[in-house]
């Protein structure tokens, strides 16, 4: 046999034209009776600010914010004031008044105009519902370290502080993984946050916003050498696809284990991605367009996966606007608008409009008071629930006036919430399948809050 | 489009391609021999071990000329070794980016600088212990410019700020943590930039980012921590402070700007963020300050109330613990046992410590790096080689501690990042996951309390930090890179047709991008296949690859000789080894 000369070297590893393609996957479109449904977390990472979110429209309310925002209302691009702001009709329990997104959100304004999109006032981190007189006289049980970014996210996505070791959406999976043929790609994240999607049992499979993560150099070698494949190369592959479980430290324990279930995982992803038609809807380039049309593609190739529940979180930064807000926030504003659009346009598309509802978090609001050109961190913030599922066109639960000493004011602007984080998750579960005894083991501080939950879904 | 100018970088470097190899890599004066006591560098792989958990990695000549010697004299020779500093590198690559012609391409490369001398201190630096503590401390006082934004266009800031850590490494906690408040790269990561004192006509309050992060992350913490490092759990609050003691501890950091010193074109704009912050008087809150019971009187001066506060912060109990444990994991062992944590943490109280030899170090001022980093390393939890029956010892190597120490293992030689593209951006998962000075926030790339899920550590409760960094798309990513560097080869020996296009830049030399990064493979490729893997084991693993790694490799090797060039066979057993839990976890 000849001696063979690597053509993989030196940058030559755009092998992936080559690559045998299988039969195209089913026809895209759901079948009308397919038992399937998806939950998709769209993380906010460092606390988007409410008050920069929905924003007051009507004069009044438009005024006094203005006053507190002056100090760099000025210096978006795009005036936030009522000539640019969109507004949409909050409903009979706001009175007069009257609310908007900014215009960078106009999208999500018509998805809510549609009927397809909610909002949700007031939503964060709670142990037991908190009045302003309980939180000042610390008598109120709060959650620990308040404010602080790491374990409000984590308290946000698991319930509580840094070292919680899952996530509610990953509990929602345990409950309901019986429902995939493979456990999988029942939890999946296109970044970070993957303690939001981790269970007790669920483990959160990585997907980047390229697809599945080969090593190229094992692939191409063994499409090279196809049935043929000499006894070296299977060394190899053993290599990189190694037993799980054996090591003499419970480190390289996990990196072998980690190596095997990523190899495998992978494969069966490309797999089953191979032959995914393009979708009509084109995704903005945005890092949320990205994300979120690489979780569509997941959810195309949902009976390749062997799924039918699966729960998905993509994360977008630069949120954490202590400075330059004005000239930051519009950007990621439009980014993640113009991402959840086409999503949604994409899932109609697909026909799987019903089945798949998406939710925005972040690990707090923002202060209404200013620091110069930035706001620091809140506590209660405002979210959106997107999907043809929602009973959209509607805002549950609070808005509180963009004023200071209200009675949801735990200083500065920044909201004691009214709702509990577990009250928002609680109907995104039902509506995902889990019976109230489910609920309750995957939300364990459920209990504390007054029923009924808010109905957006 | 990057390489165009690399004569201009590499004349503005003084470096002329051939000058690095080789120079300084003996050790001078010869160290003492062992007296019995200090046995660090008992044997060979002893040694590597060691310059493993110590330093970016252990170079052959640094395993032949150490044996045998003492540890601790090393560690004091190491004290004296003058600092490679990055500043000088990036103000030269400035100086040629205002030369150039092409304006754009040399801007574009003089953004790269910071990367370029990161990757020659780390790997040329004979201060490698400074360097090495330097790193560790670049992931608890964390800036990144890895943003695209100020930070990233203007390289001198970031350059400044790890000068500052490569400087303070092995100096004290407290004037390290007061001379970081006053970087420019600090206060624009964090915001306190210009941060001015309240404005109760208008309701403004004073950013609260850098009180809030010099609390949880540099210093003290979110809980109260006993001696060991473990969180004290006892009924009421063991939080160690409140959001009154945030928004007390912000007016501290008001009035804190940059010093133009009347310089404002573009020639001296790099300068003016590598200058000490300077006070803006008015800007600065003189009302009364209270924090961790600390208070300020009214009317405090800025420098004052600023000096009074790091005082306090630095005074706290937590303090030792909590940076004691972060720096074990960064060295030694992912979850050190509470009496390591303690014993580091007390020769950072007493600012002193012992080595081996009986030779003291240390000030003996509470916060002293060199004592703590000393306990560090001579711990005997950290000297001695772990059995079978202590499973949880040990730590992922990071991702740029895996590639240093293949690259100082195999003695690269030209060390010029702007010849190898994935070096320039190591942060996308697909390549290494990490990058010098990139962390994704002020987080850095892995919280020190992370325990992974569903993983055999995460069910032992036990703290993983690099475990963050591995999943499905890192994997494979790492797997990929390591391709390309263990695979490396001359350019001159043909290239790709992407390379082939760089041929048309007519000002470009290529002569010191193609010898970039090239591992020095020769000698290896004539070893039988025993004596390569005891090579390699004794390099990259010290000795202790496991029975079933060499097995791995003996197959193949044993396999692949009739398909393979001897010196592929060298390579792909250097991948699989890189890419083994017997390298990626240290041990």
């Amino acid at each position: 046999m000849n001696r063979r000369s690597f053509l993989l070297r030196s940058g030559g590893l755009g092998l992936a034209g080559s690559l045998a393609r299988l039969p195209l996957a089913r026809t895209a479109r759901a079948d009308e009776t397919e038992d399937y449904r998806a939950l998709v977390c769209v993380y906010l990472s460092g606390g988007m600010d409410n008050w920069d979110t929905v924003i007051p429209y009507d004069a009044t309310a438009y005024a006094e914010y203005e006053r507190h925002r002056r100090s760099f209302l000025s210096a978006y691009t795009t005036p936030r004031d009522p000539s640019t702001l969109v507004p949409f009709a909050a409903g009979d329990s706001f009175g007069s008044r009257q609310f908007a997104l900014p215009s960078e959100m106009a999208g999500l304004v018509q998805l809510y105009a549609e009927g397809k999109a909610a909002i949700v006032g007031n939503v964060g981190p709670l142990l037991e519902p908190v009045t302003r007189a309980s939180y000042a006289d610390q008598t109120a049980r709060l959650p620990s370290r308040l404010f602080s970014h790491n374990d409000q996210a984590s308290t946000w996505q698991a319930g509580g502080p840094e070292g919680t070791t899952s996530g509610w959406g990953g509990r929602f999976m345990d409950a309901l993984s019986s429902r995939n043929g493979a456990a999988e790609f029942g939890a999946i994240t296109t970044g970070d946050n993957d303690l939001f999607v981790t269970g007790r049992s669920t483990v959160p499979y990585q997907v980047s916003v390229d697809g599945a993560s080969r090593i190229l150099a094992l692939s191409a070698m063994e499409e090279d050498f196809g049935s043929e494949a000499p006894a070296w190369l299977e060394v190899l592959r053993q290599h990189f696809r190694p037993e799980p479980g054996a090591g003499r430290s419970l480190l390289e324990q996990d990196v072998r284990s980690l190596a095997r279930r990523s190899f495998d995982a992978n494969a069966l992803y490309d797999r089953a991605q191979r032959g995914v038609p393009a979708f009509q809807t084109l995704f903005p380039p945005s890092d949320a367009g990205a994300q979120l049309q690489a979780v569509a593609r997941a959810i195309v190739a949902r009976s390749s996966l062997s799924a039918g529940r699966q729960v998905f979180v993509i994360g977008l930064g630069g949120f954490d606007t202590h400075s330059a807000q004005a000239q930051t926030l519009p950007m990621d504003q439009a980014g993640l608008a113009g991402g959840i659009v086409a999503f949604q346009r994409a899932m109609e598309e697909l026909g799987l409009d019903q089945q798949v509802t998406l939710f925005t978090a972040s690990e707090f609001g923002r202060t209404l008071a200013v620091n110069g050109d930035g706001t620091d961190h809140g506590w209660g913030g405002h979210q959106f629930v997107v999907g043809s599922a929602v009973r959209g066109g509607q805002v549950y639960g609070e808005l509180p006036e963009a004023t200071l000493g209200h009675a949801l004011d735990a200083g500065g602007g920044r909201l004691i919430p009214s709702l509990s984080v577990e009250q928002y998750a609680a109907p995104l579960g039902r509506w995902f399948g889990l019976s109230p005894s489910e609920l309750e083991l995957a939300l364990p501080g459920l209990a504390n809050f007054p029923s009924p939950l808010p109905s957006f879904v | 489009m990057r390489r165009a100018s690399l004569v201009v970088w590499v004349l503005a470097l003084g470096l002329d391609g051939c000058s690095a190899r080789g120079t300084g890599s003996v050790p001078a004066p010869e160290l003492p021999e062992l007296d019995g006591v200090d046995d660090a560098f008992g044997s060979e792989a002893q040694t590597v071990r060691f310059l493993s958990q110590a330093t970016f990695g252990a170079r052959p000549e640094d395993a032949e000329g150490l044996t045998g010697r003492s540890a601790s004299r090393w560690f004091l020779r190491e004290l004296e070794a003058p600092a490679t500093l990055l500043l000088p590198r990036v103000r030269a690559a400035r100086a040629a980016a205002l030369r150039a012609e092409e304006e754009d391409e040399e801007l574009e490369f003089f953004i790269d600088s910071t990367t370029d001398a990161f990757w020659k201190g780390v790997l040329r630096g004979e201060d490698q212990l400074r360097q090495r503590m330097a790193w560790a401390l670049s992931q608890i006082f964390v800036v990144s410019n890895g943003g695209g934004e100020l930070l990233t266009d203007v390289p001198e800031a970031v350059a400044h700020f790890e000068d500052l850590l490569i400087q303070g490494a092995l100096g004290n906690y407290r004037d390290l943590l007061e001379s970081v408040t006053y970087a420019p790269a600090m206060a624009y990561y964090l915001t306190y930039l210009g941060n001015q004192k309240a404005d109760p006509s208008t309701g403004r309050q004073p950013d609260e980012n850098y009180a809030r992060e010099i609390l949880q992350l540099f210093s003290i913490g979110v809980v109260e921590l006993d001696a060991g490092g473990r969180p004290v759990v006892r009924a009421g609050r063991s939080e160690t402070y409140r959001n009154e003691d945030v928004t007390g501890l912000a007016k501290v950091f008001t009035g804190l700007d940059l010093d133009f010193a009347g310089e404002e074109d573009d020639a001296s704009v790099g300068a003016i963020w590598t200058r000490p912050l300077v006070v803006e008087a008015e800007a600065h809150s003189l009302e009364e300050k209270r924090f961790l019971g600390t208070v300020i009187p009214a009317d405090t001066l800025a420098r004052d109330s600023i000096r009074i506060a790091i005082d306090a912060i630095a005074a706290h109990p937590n303090v030792g613990p909590f940076i004691g444990r972060q720096l074990i994991q960064r060295f030694v062992t992912s979850a050190p046992m509470p009496a390591y944590v303690e014993r580091v943490a007390r020769a950072f109280d007493d600012g002193r410590f012992v080595l081996p030899n009986g030779s003291p170090v240390g000030t003996g001022r509470r916060g002293d790096l060199t004592a703590t980093l000393a306990a560090v390393l001579f711990d005997v939890e950290a000297r001695r080689v772990p059995s079978s029956a202590e499973p949880s010892f040990g730590k992922l190597r990071e991702p740029v501690l895996r590639l240093s120490a293949f690259f100082r293992a195999f003695e690269v030689g030209e060390v010029e990042p702007i010849g190898f593209d994935l070096l320039l951006d190591s942060s996308p998962v697909g390549v290494l996951n990490q990058h010098p000075y990139r962390a994704k926030s002020v987080f850095n790339f892995y919280r020190p309390g992370y325990v992974a899920p569903g993983t055999t550590s995460g069910a032992a409760g036990l703290t993983a930090p690099e475990l963050q960094l591995v999943n499905a798309s890192s994997v494979p990513g790492y797997a990929n890179t390591m391709f390309e560097v263990v695979f490396r080869e001359g350019r001159e020996e043909g290239g790709s047709e992407e390379e082939e296009e760089d041929d048309e830049e007519p000002d470009f030399d290529r002569s010191v991008a193609a010898r970039a990064f090239l591992p020095r493979l020769e000698a290896l490729q004539d070893l039988s296949a025993e004596d390569l893997i005891r090579t390699i084991d004794l390099r990259l693993t010290y000795g202790q690859m496991s029975d079933s790694m060499r097995s791995a490799l003996r197959a193949f090797l044993n396999a692949s000789g009739d398909d393979l060039e001897p010196v592929d066979q060298v390579r792909f057993a250097l991948w699989m080894t890189v890419t083994s839990p017997d390298f990626i976890v240290q041990r």
